[in-house]
């Protein structure tokens, strides 16, 4: 399954779950990244980390392992 | 669901409105028009971490508190210190339940923001919508139908307009109708979210909101509505793909600006610049105003010797008050620029991003992304600085980001550090100066990091327990810079730096004059075949070799020797304690800065130049000491103060007393290397 952390910087993505193990899980969704949303990466920090994503209007960053909890369909 | 507290409010007090909202959302903003007070906003999310509360102007015409607040991103806490917060939303320690609740609903990212509002209203708050950054919506070409939200809401929907104030006379219209409406003796029984299935019910919540947003969120261009219709058609596919409103795309601006600043290579390349020109134009932008400030002070000493003759009062007030107060205030236009270079990194947006290109980084010695900010406002003032490491979640990360917070230079360095390379490099290149001061804030960078490493490495009892690290931040739309409210804010932090920083030099000025004036005030020399120059001259210095000052400073020779220092710089040291710029007003005063004629700041140099350690002919401040002396300063803590804020925020005095030994210790070890290494390399 593929996720948000493997994306390429201007690709777009559709959230298909989120990964409910992950610590930061909840909060992941709770600032908007849900099944259903489109995504874009838009460009990470050193080493794609942390990564900025647009999600709902704004973007959010968050770190590559906190992203890879994002699985996505292309 | 458990039913929390009932709460009555029937019995008349004066009601409670608490503005809520998600982190950088116009919250304070909001709070600034309704109380008329003058708050921090800085385009960052969590750029307020205290409450505050305040009557609403008696101009508003109603009778209520309003309280401002963190931001805060659901109802449902993810740390302990989320809890807190939301408890006390429910019910704050000081202040109560709440009557009303404003929440700042950002309309530009409305489905997000939409969350809280529908988790308070679940709870049972009594909710009021305030709709803000409509301009950027409408940039995006957008728009909002505020009554349409309203009916599917159910509650009370404003637009305010943050840098108009329009809005604000619908939203007292509303809030009277509702406090009139609360005040008829209803009961408001609040609930708790449930923690248990969050997922879901999460969901669930985002569901509803996506078709509340695709209700009242319509095209402002009718003709571009139908070509997205239209648009759509064509490509049925792109419906499929996008099933939620996927136009409401983040401003093109910043994703445009994004692509640059937050490149792999140019966007590190940017924040080292940045970073660069901040410390070097804060050095030698400010020389001219300086010199005005000097001539100004030179006068009015010069003005009190005239008036008052000279006498030990036209003394104390010339040498003592003016001379004492005008040392410190030179570096004022310093601190002025640095505080301006902020306000406009702050305003911009930019801050959020130089956190996340510094968090990979940061994250490997035990500090976060977050910690950036605390950082960075370390360098104006620890205080304010440490009260911003709240919005780190990791505990174990937020302390170390306080503990290191203290070797930021804060701007009380600046006019030491400034004095010392004035004296170090000749006037005529300023630039040497700049690149000087450059140096020693990336010295005192490195050197806090270092520490934090080290500190991360050895010590796991720092905080105790510490929970998962993490970096969520949103990074808000690049905006430019308004340009006079940035300057008027500049302003007014410096009008507070000198009201916290002024009566302290002052009184500390007219103590130091007071122990270097007595009791030998008027003392007998054999002014046989002198010139009357020398004379006062030798009056001077031997009424200061038997002054008070130096009868306490001579204690502290045995421990100043080794790092090159005499009785003089160690009594200003001491005075540091109270404020560290103290520091320079001490030394125009033991060095006995009286005016011949020329400016106050070049006498000072002038008499440091001159000075020789007692009794010999070596000089007292060369390169070695002078270096010696920055590298002191770099790392001691000499702030009361920052002791105090450190406790509070910690809840212990474990922590501030490690940073006292601590910091003072590499402080004289360093000097004491610095001093002799130089003295050894021939470098005196
Ligand atoms: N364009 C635009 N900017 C606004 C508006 N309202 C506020 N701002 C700006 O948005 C930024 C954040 O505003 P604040 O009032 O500090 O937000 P806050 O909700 O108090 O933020 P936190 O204290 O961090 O939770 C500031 O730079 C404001 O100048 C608005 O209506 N339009
Ligand atoms: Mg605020």
């Amino acid at each position: 399954m593929k996720t948000a952390a493997e994306l390429k910087p201007g690709e777009k993505a559709i959230i298909k779950d989120v990964n409910n193990d992950h610590p930061s899980a909840h909060r992941i969704l709770e600032v908007g990244f849900t099944p259903g949303q489109e995504i874009e990466y838009i460009s990470g920090a050193v080493f794609s980390d942390p990564m900025a994503f647009s999600i709902r209007g704004t973007i959010v960053a968050i770190r590559k392992n906190e992203a890879s909890c994002i699985l996505i369909k292309k | 669901m458990h039913t929390d507290q009932k709460i009555n409010v029937t019995e008349k007090k004066t009601p409670l409105i608490s503005l809520v909202g998600q982190p950088n959302s116009g919250k304070t903003t909001l709070f600034n028009f309704l109380s008329g007070k003058n708050y921090k906003t800085v385009n960052y999310p969590g750029s307020t971490v205290e409450y505050s509360i305040s009557k609403i102007l008696s101009k508003h015409a109603i009778d209520a508190n309003i309280l401002d607040s963190p931001g805060i991103i659901s109802l449902i806490p993810s740390s302990p210190d989320e809890k807190i917060s939301v408890n006390s939303l429910h019910s704050h320690p000081e202040f109560g339940t709440p009557d009303l609740i404003i929440v700042t609903v950002d309309s530009s990212q409305l489905s997000r923001h939409l969350l809280l509002v529908k988790q308070l209203k679940d709870s049972g708050f009594n909710v009021i919508v305030a709709l803000t950054m409509k301009d950027i919506l409408h940039k995006k070409g957008f728009d909002i139908s505020e009554k349409r939200l309203s009916e599917m809401l159910g509650c009370s929907v404003v637009s305010i307009d943050g840098k108009t104030g329009g809005g604000i006379d619908k939203l007292l219209k509303s809030i009277n109708e509702n406090i009139i409406n609360e005040q008829s003796g209803r009961e408001i029984n609040l609930l708790r979210l449930p923690h248990n299935k969050r997922k879901d019910s999460l969901l669930e919540a985002y569901r509803e909101i996506e078709s509340i947003e695709k209700e009242v969120l319509y095209s402002r261009n009718s003709d571009d509505n139908n070509k997205a219709v239209n648009l759509a058609k064509i490509n049925e596919k792109l419906v499929v793909l996008n099933p939620s409103n996927t136009q409401n795309r983040p401003d093109q601006n910043t994703l445009a600006l994004d692509k640059i600043l937050l490149h792999k290579f140019w966007g590190l390349t940017i924040f080292a610049v940045v970073m660069s020109i901040t410390f070097t134009l804060i050095f030698w932008l400010a020389s001219p105003l300086m010199d005005l400030v000097n001539e100004g002070f030179t006068i009015a000493s010069d003005l009190a010797v005239a008036a008052l003759g000279n006498t030990w009062y036209g003394n104390l007030v010339s040498s003592g008050i003016i001379s004492g107060v005008g040392s410190v205030l030179v570096f004022l236009p310093q601190i002025v620029l640095l505080f301006l270079i902020l306000g406009l990194l702050e305003d911009s947006g930019y801050l959020a991003r130089g956190a996340m290109i510094v968090d990979k980084p940061l994250s490997k010695i035990g500090l976060n992304g977050k910690s950036f900010v605390p950082m960075l406002s370390g360098f104006a003032c620890a205080i304010p600085a440490i009260m911003a490491t709240r919005t780190i979640t990791n505990k174990r990360e937020r302390f170390l980001t306080i503990f290191i917070v203290p070797l930021m230079s804060c701007s009380a360095r600046l006019p030491v550090y400034a004095l010392l390379i004035a004296f170090l490099f000749p006037p005529e290149t300023p630039w040497l100066g700049g690149i000087a001061m450059t140096a020693i804030y990336i010295f005192s960078i490195a050197s806090s990091l270092v520490i934090a490493s080290i500190v991360n490495k050895f010590s796991n009892k720092l905080s105790g327990d510490s929970g998962h690290s993490s970096f969520i931040l949103e990074l808000p739309a690049y905006r430019k810079p308004k340009f006079n409210v940035v300057v008027a804010k500049t302003l007014s932090n410096a009008m507070q730096y000198v009201k916290k920083a002024g009566p302290i030099i002052l009184y500390l000025s007219i103590i130091l004059w007071f122990l270097t004036y007595f009791p030998n005030h008027s003392p007998q020399i054999d002014t046989e075949g002198k010139q009357e120059d020398e004379v006062s001259e030798l009056i001077n210095s031997e009424r200061i070799a038997t002054s008070y000052a130096s009868t306490f400073g001579q204690f502290l020779e045995p421990v100043l020797k080794p790092i090159g220092l005499d009785w003089r710089v160690g009594v200003s040291l001491v005075a540091t304690l109270a404020a560290r710029e103290v520091f320079v007003s001490s030394l125009a005063l033991t060095f006995r800065v009286t005016d011949t004629g020329d400016d106050m700041q070049s006498s000072l140099l002038q008499a440091m130049k001159n000075a020789t350690i007692d009794g010999t002919d070596q000089k007292l401040f060369t390169i070695a000491t002078s270096a010696g002396l920055i590298v002191f300063f770099v790392f001691a803590l000499q702030c009361i103060s920052t002791i105090a804020i450190v406790r509070k925020e910690t809840g212990s005095w474990k922590m501030p007393a490690i940073q006292l030994v601590m910091f003072t210790g590499i402080a004289y070890i360093m000097a004491f290397i610095t001093v002799n290494g130089l003295r050894l390399l021939g470098i005196n």
